[in-house]
């Protein structure tokens, strides 16, 4: 799994904030575009890019996008 | 009250092997019924049935989803006086993402299951004289909240078929409303966290509902004490309307 494309992914869930902003380690919930719509797409994504459900708490436990990167890459192979 | 005993009717409840329906069959039984529960899993409908008062109960492992079942279900040698309409699915998809699978996942269960297994109910004479059909919808149907466009649609859908059950069913003294509930702190929505990422409980003046909520509405649904109400949609939501 390539975390940029995961990261490019990401960053299309947001309509509002500049692509450049996000970086591996950029804390995603304090960015002002950050909502529980936000968060619904972001599990839709996982779901249908990675064939990965995550849930509301793992998406709550997670700081960076990296967090969530390596949840993914952990639950696909597992 | 005698008005609200369910003594000597037959009930059928689907999704009554956890949550709400598993409740609503065990008042049910309280109240009288002989119950018929369908749920996918044998040894959970088990579970139920031992907490269910003792009565000529029927236990109906099947998948609504599969036709084969449902026509085994409609053409059994069962008549309800009441059909409690529970079984159905959440989802929290946001709009850009639905596609026809999840599109199927979500109709196939909340509207499709129901309206085929109802329509064989009425055309195998499976209801008795004044039964009374019970679909359990969703606040949701009638709001906005974000990610449940699917799920709202489904039971909206729902709404309007118990609208026009009721139409066509009058004539036979059978009642078909729905009932219209917010969230309800269940086994599966306790753990249902996505839940919380589109809702949270600070909205609801009454706080979430219980099963038990739910199951007395539906008691008085499936009684006599109901017997002037039909076509209408019943909301059970805490006042989490109240601000929408």
């Amino acid at each position: 799994m390539d975390i940029n494309k995961f990261i490019e992914k990401f960053s299309q869930q947001f309509d509002e904030t500049d692509a450049d902003v996000f970086t591996p380690e950029i804390v995603f919930k304090e960015l002002e575009e950050w909502s529980s719509l936000t968060a619904l797409s972001v599990i839709a994504m996982i779901d249908d890019e990675y064939g990965v459900m995550i849930s509301g708490k793992e998406i709550e436990g997670a700081e960076h996008i990296t967090d969530l990167f390596e949840l993914v890459v952990h639950k696909k192979n597992n | 009250m005698k008005v609200f005993s369910l003594e000597g009717k037959k009930i059928l409840i689907t999704g009554a092997s956890s949550g709400i329906g598993a409740k609503i069959a065990i008042m049910a039984a309280e109240f009288g019924a002989c119950v018929t529960l369908t749920g996918r899993s044998m040894e959970k409908l088990n579970i139920v049935r031992n907490h269910m008062k003792a009565n000529e109960h029927d236990l109906f492992p099947m998948d609504l989803t599969n036709e084969e079942s449902i026509l085994q279900l409609s053409s059994s040698g069962h008549k309800f006086d009441g059909v409690v309409y529970n079984a159905g699915v959440i989802d929290y998809t946001p709009v850009k993402f639905i596609n026809q699978a999840k599109f199927n996942k979500i109709f196939d269960i909340n509207f499709t299951a129901i309206v085929l297994l109802n329509g064989l109910f009425i055309k195998n004479k499976r209801l008795n004289k004044n039964a009374s059909l019970v679909f359990v919808s969703s606040v949701s149907s009638q709001l906005g909240v974000q990610g449940t466009a699917l799920y709202a649609a489904s039971k909206a859908a729902l709404n309007a078929y118990a609208r026009i059950t009721a139409s066509e069913l009058a004539i036979q003294g059978i009642r078909s409303n729905s009932i219209s509930p917010g969230i309800v702190k269940t086994g599966t929505h306790i753990g249902d966290d996505v839940t919380n990422l589109a809702v949270h409980e600070s909205k609801y003046p009454l706080g979430y509902g219980t099963p038990e909520d739910i199951g007395h509405l539906v008691i008085y649904m499936l009684s006599n004490a109901s017997r002037w109400m039909t076509g209408t949609d019943i909301k059970i939501d805490g006042g989490y309307s109240l601000h929408s």
